[in-house]
């Protein structure tokens, strides 16, 4: 694996976006919560649509609509107000509070306002959770386990042990959250699953519209996992210091288990065997089937597959398990860019890359005219991620196979399934299509290029397609 | 079905005393026997309202800048603003020199911890550096965030130094997002920095063809400027510029060749448009493509300016064509329209624009607003004297241009330009409210929980809005109709516009798939059976 550190200062197409987008993810998940973001209304704008675009869901988030004047007398005021607003209009039971690069740059001390906003208010039922987040402190990644921490640092109370175990989820869609279920409702375990955004990012048509979707993880529960049996969580790419299941462990002793997501016969693996360890559990005999018809898939896509070379990026725990999935399957990773992943990383990075027979370049700081560049290079014929990276077909003629977040060009980043045994077989036959698909459309001119060019033929080369 | 100022206050009461009292003055009902209604607009938006508004940077990046593909736009800061800002209005561009088209890029600067820390200029300076060896643009742009300003970076002096060592023109924008109140100051910093150093920059004197204007504030938002240059070229104008959709920095130059400007979104351009007049003596007038009836109107009002019978006679004509073509393809889509009510909230000038093409196609629009608008995009520009300036506007200030002393040229004699403006919005915009039917409502800066409201109390057929709004509506049972995106479609101005936005819109009213909203055993009673004296049966 060759390593490779930006050459240039000049970000050109990015393939990361800012901390607090990553942070209202997770606050989405929670029952009864809502977000402020504290700074320019513009972020909270912005944000809204990106999140929105995704998946085409209303997405509401709040600002303290700082101006001119708070960036000189500082923001405590707005945020009150914002507040006081926020619970009379929605009335929730949690209110996230992200910071930004305002915020932070005129050095807001949001868990001071908080506490003080919550004592002048005497409010003892609503839970408020700062989360400081500074667009230019990491990428929306490092946001997302942020608040998650935050999340349960802000509710964790000490509670006697009990058998539920703790499920910490990566940033998946809520298809992946609904088979995780799936999953550990199979296998007969009690669970807390923390962010469970599979109805409030996903939800049903109803008859009557509320403006708090129903579903997310209750606070209780969240409460509750200090007594837990153990933390599972989907995060081997996350540094101790944001890691929510780390804080479990170290201030109320529960066991962490630090997995990769589920995806791919090996993580899935991983991901029963540590249930089944845990709990004691049996793999049920229904899903070693979806196994067995996983192994079927990939034997009968071995060949295609075998012709694939990938780049992968997004998000740094997402982009490990495809990682993964494509050493799997020989479709070799030839570029991985995982942007803003830590050291820890990119060990992993470089032990899983190691299992390749081919060269791969792992890009740490990177942007899209880099990987472009390098996928062009060396020769990859099918790329991994959110939608961004259609400037890659579009300037390389490299497909895209959209996987992540945000997918913004296409309806149902939602309903993307790639967890588990099925979700794996779901996310193979993407690839291994968008590789069929490149055939079924050159092959016949690449055949004609191989064979007849140069050659004096009767037939002109338009009837040979 | 009217809605009375008690619902409006009913619905208010939700809210603390403070907003309750603020918002009260944001929302109108139309009543012309009132006189003049004033509407409160342009002030700070409530904090913890679920606004629809963006930023200075957005206005000023995002909106006008943006669409001029030949300069490449650099964003001073972190990340997130110039990925948000990335391909997200789809501005359409496309240029004779592909590699002079920089639309589908996103440039920034990515400032990190250790630039808010230790200053963001050197890492600036060699971005610009980067920028130029590797895109070799005509011009460069830099647009502040946020914490550029706080951090004290000094963008223009940068920029200098840069257009020295460089030999190009390179642009700076101090559009931080905490300025003003909305993307409305952005827009007038943009305008600022357009006006100051590329309009007027070119060595053109005159224009190359006949009747040469340029189109202000005009996006080409799903091809929109495209559909409306082809009909003014088939009329016979000659377009010299576009600001800003499918425009260039190579054509704003010589932006003051033209006889006239037209604008469309007076809100996001106005202020170039008055500036051109003091400068070069050029007035501007209000059109409105958007709608059959607006264009053809448009049209007619250019050719009374131009006051050449030749011109007015092919105006006629390709009305009379254009006409005859789109009114056939109109009147089926009419069948499936009319009746239905509308809400129309969009930007700055769209939540007016859109209520004639509406009004067209049989649906009444029954309020109607602007996220960022002004009171004289409500009222009139009579209003502007009587608006104060707050604190929150003083900090943008007014660039002051006098008379170009070689080109300012009266395009006409002061006696015929004041007859004009007796018959044609010349230098004038008449506002929404003109418009707007007796008890029919408007509202700035709508907001989530208003917008909720105002649909169970109105229940329209349609709603036309934005993205952050479309799923609480659709979640509602309503259509929604996407006009800062126009949902991948478009364009929706012009004649042929026309005829996109009908078929869209009727495919929001008559789509099978509201149909299968109830379940087919809703009705159905759970067991069936029939009570006998015995019992059931």
């Amino acid at each position: 694996m060759a390593e490779l550190q930006a050459a240039k200062s000049v970000s050109e197409n990015p393939c990361h976006m800012c901390m607090p987008i990553g942070g209202i993810l997770p606050l989405k998940g929670v029952e009864g919560s809502m977000v402020l973001i504290h700074g320019s209304q513009g972020c909270s704008t912005y944000m809204r649509r990106t999140i929105a675009e995704h998946f085409n869901e209303p997405v509401d988030v709040a600002s303290s609509a700082l101006n001119e004047k708070g960036t000189v007398y500082g923001g405590g005021e707005n945020l009150k107000q914002a507040l006081d607003n926020i619970r009379k209009v929605y009335n929730p039971r949690l209110i996230g509070i992200l910071t930004t690069c305002l915020a932070e740059t005129i050095g807001e001390d949001i868990e001071r306002m908080a506490a003080e906003y919550l004592a002048e208010r005497g409010l003892t039922d609503l839970v408020v959770v700062p989360v400081n987040t500074p667009g230019y402190g990491g990428s929306q990644a490092d946001g997302y386990y942020l608040a998650l921490r935050q999340i349960v640092a802000a509710l964790a109370v000490p509670t006697s042990r009990h058998d539920k175990i703790n499920i910490i989820a990566a940033n998946v869609s809520p298809a992946d959250i609904r088979e995780i279920k799936r999953l550990l409702a199979a296998m007969d375990i009690e669970y807390t699953l923390l962010p469970d955004f599979a109805d409030t990012l996903d939800r049903p048509y109803e008859e009557k519209y509320t403006r708090m979707a129903p579903g997310g993880t209750p606070l209780t529960d969240i409460r509750a996992m200090t007594g837990a049996a153990a933390t599972i969580e989907m995060g081997v790419t996350v540094p101790p210091a944001i890691s929510p299941g780390q804080l479990l462990a170290d201030e109320y002793g529960v066991a962490l288990h630090r997995l990769p997501i589920p995806v791919g016969v090996a993580a899935t693996d991983l991901f029963l065997r540590t249930l089944r360890e845990i709990t004691g559990r049996k793999v049920p005999d229904d899903l070693l089937a979806e196994r067995g018809r996983l192994l079927d898939a990939m034997i009968d896509s071995h060949k295609h597959n075998f012709a694939g070379r990938s780049t992968i990026f997004g998000e740094p725990e997402m982009v490990y398990a495809v990682t993964r999935i494509c050493l799997e399957n020989g479709i070799w990773p030839t570029v991985v860019a995982a942007g803003g992943a830590g050291d820890a990383a990119v060990s992993l990075f470089r032990a899983a890359l190691a299992g390749s027979p081919e060269p791969s370049y792992f890009l740490r700081e990177t942007d899209f005219s880099e990987i472009r560049f390098r996928s062009a290079a060396a020769g990859v014929n099918v790329a991994i991620g959110p939608s961004d990276g259609r400037y890659l077909t579009e300037k390389a003629g490299i497909p895209l196979v959209r996987l992540g977040f945000p997918i913004l060009d296409r309806m149902g980043g939602q309903r993307i399934l790639s967890v588990g045994y099925t979700g794996t077989a779901n996310l193979l036959d993407r690839i291994t299509n968008t590789l069929l698909d490149a055939k079924h459309h050159s092959y016949r001119s690449k055949l004609y290029e191989e064979f007849y060019k140069g050659r004096r033929l009767n037939m002109a080369p338009a009837q040979t397609r | 079905m009217a809605m009375t100022l008690e619902q409006i206050s009913e619905m208010l009461a939700k809210y603390p005393v403070k907003v309750e009292k603020n918002r009260k003055k944001h929302i109108v009902i139309k009543d012309s026997a009132a006189g003049r209604q004033e509407i409160e607009a342009n002030t700070r938006t409530i904090p913890g309202i679920i606004t629809n508004r963006g930023c200075a940077y957005a206005g000023c990046k995002g909106v006008v800048l943006g669409p001029l593909k030949d300069m490449v736009h650099i964003t001073h800061g972190p990340i997130g603003c110039a990925f948000y800002t990335w391909g997200a209005r789809r501005n359409k561009a496309r240029s004779e020199d592909p590699g002079q088209n920089f639309m589908n890029y996103c440039v920034s600067t990515d400032m990190q911890e250790s630039d808010i820390v230790f200053g963001g200029e050197k890492k600036l300076a060699k971005v610009i550096d980067e920028v130029a060896e590797i895109f070799k643009p005509k011009a460069i742009t830099v647009s502040a965030t946020c914490p550029v300003g706080l951090i004290g970076d000094d963008i223009n002096a940068v920029a200098k130094a840069a257009e020295e060592r460089l030999g190009i023109p390179i642009l700076a924008f101090s559009c931080e997002g905490y300025k003003g109140v909305s993307q409305s100051a952005g827009h007038h910093i943009a305008n600022n920095g357009l006006m100051e150093r590329v309009i007027g920059a070119g060595e053109r004197e005159e224009a190359d063809g006949k009747y040469p204007i340029n189109i202000l504030g005009e996006y080409n938002i799903g091809g929109d400027s495209w559909e409306i240059e082809r009909i003014l070229e088939e009329v016979g104008y000659t377009v010299v510029s576009v600001m800003t959709g499918d425009g260039s920095y190579e054509d704003l130059q010589n932006a003051h060749t033209a006889e006239l400007n037209l604008v469309q979104c007076h809100r996001s351009i106005n202020y170039i448009a008055g500036m051109l007049e003091t400068k070069y003596g050029t007035p501007w007038l209000k059109v409105n493509f958007i709608g059959v009836a607006a264009t053809a109107e448009s049209l007619r009002n250019m050719a009374a300016y131009f006051d050449d019978p030749a011109l007015t006679a092919r105006t006629e004509e390709v009305i009379a064509r254009e006409l005859a073509r789109v009114e056939p393809q109109l009147e089926q889509y009419r069948k499936l329209c009319e009746g239905k009510t509308a809400f129309c909230f969009v930007g700055g000038s769209r939540g007016h624009h859109y209520q004639g093409l509406f009004a067209e196609l049989g649906i009444d629009t029954v309020l109607a607003g602007y996220e960022f608008a002004h009171r004289d995009d409500y009222e009139g520009r009579e209003v502007i004297p009587e608006i104060k300036t707050d604190a929150d506007s003083k900090n943008i200030p007014d660039l002051h241009v006098s008379a170009d002393e070689r080109r300012f040229r009266l395009k006409m004699s002061p006696e015929r330009l004041a007859e004009l403006k007796r018959q044609i919005p010349l230098s004038y915009y008449a506002g929404m409210n003109a418009d707007m039917a007796d008890g029919t409502i408007m509202v700035d800066d709508l907001n989530h929980y208003e917008t909720e409201e105002f649909i169970k109390l109105l229940k329209p057929d349609i709603f036309a809005s934005g993205i952050k709004d479309k799923y609480v509506v659709q979640k509602m049972g309503i259509p929604a109709k996407q006009l800062h995106s126009y949902d991948y479609s478009g364009p929706y101005a012009g004649f042929n516009g026309a005829v996109n936005f009908a078929r869209d819109v009727s495919m929001g009213f008559v789509s099978p798939t509201w149909n299968f909203i109830v379940p087919p055993w809703k009705d159905e009673p759970l067991l069936t059976g029939s009570v006998t004296e015995e019992g059931v049966a």
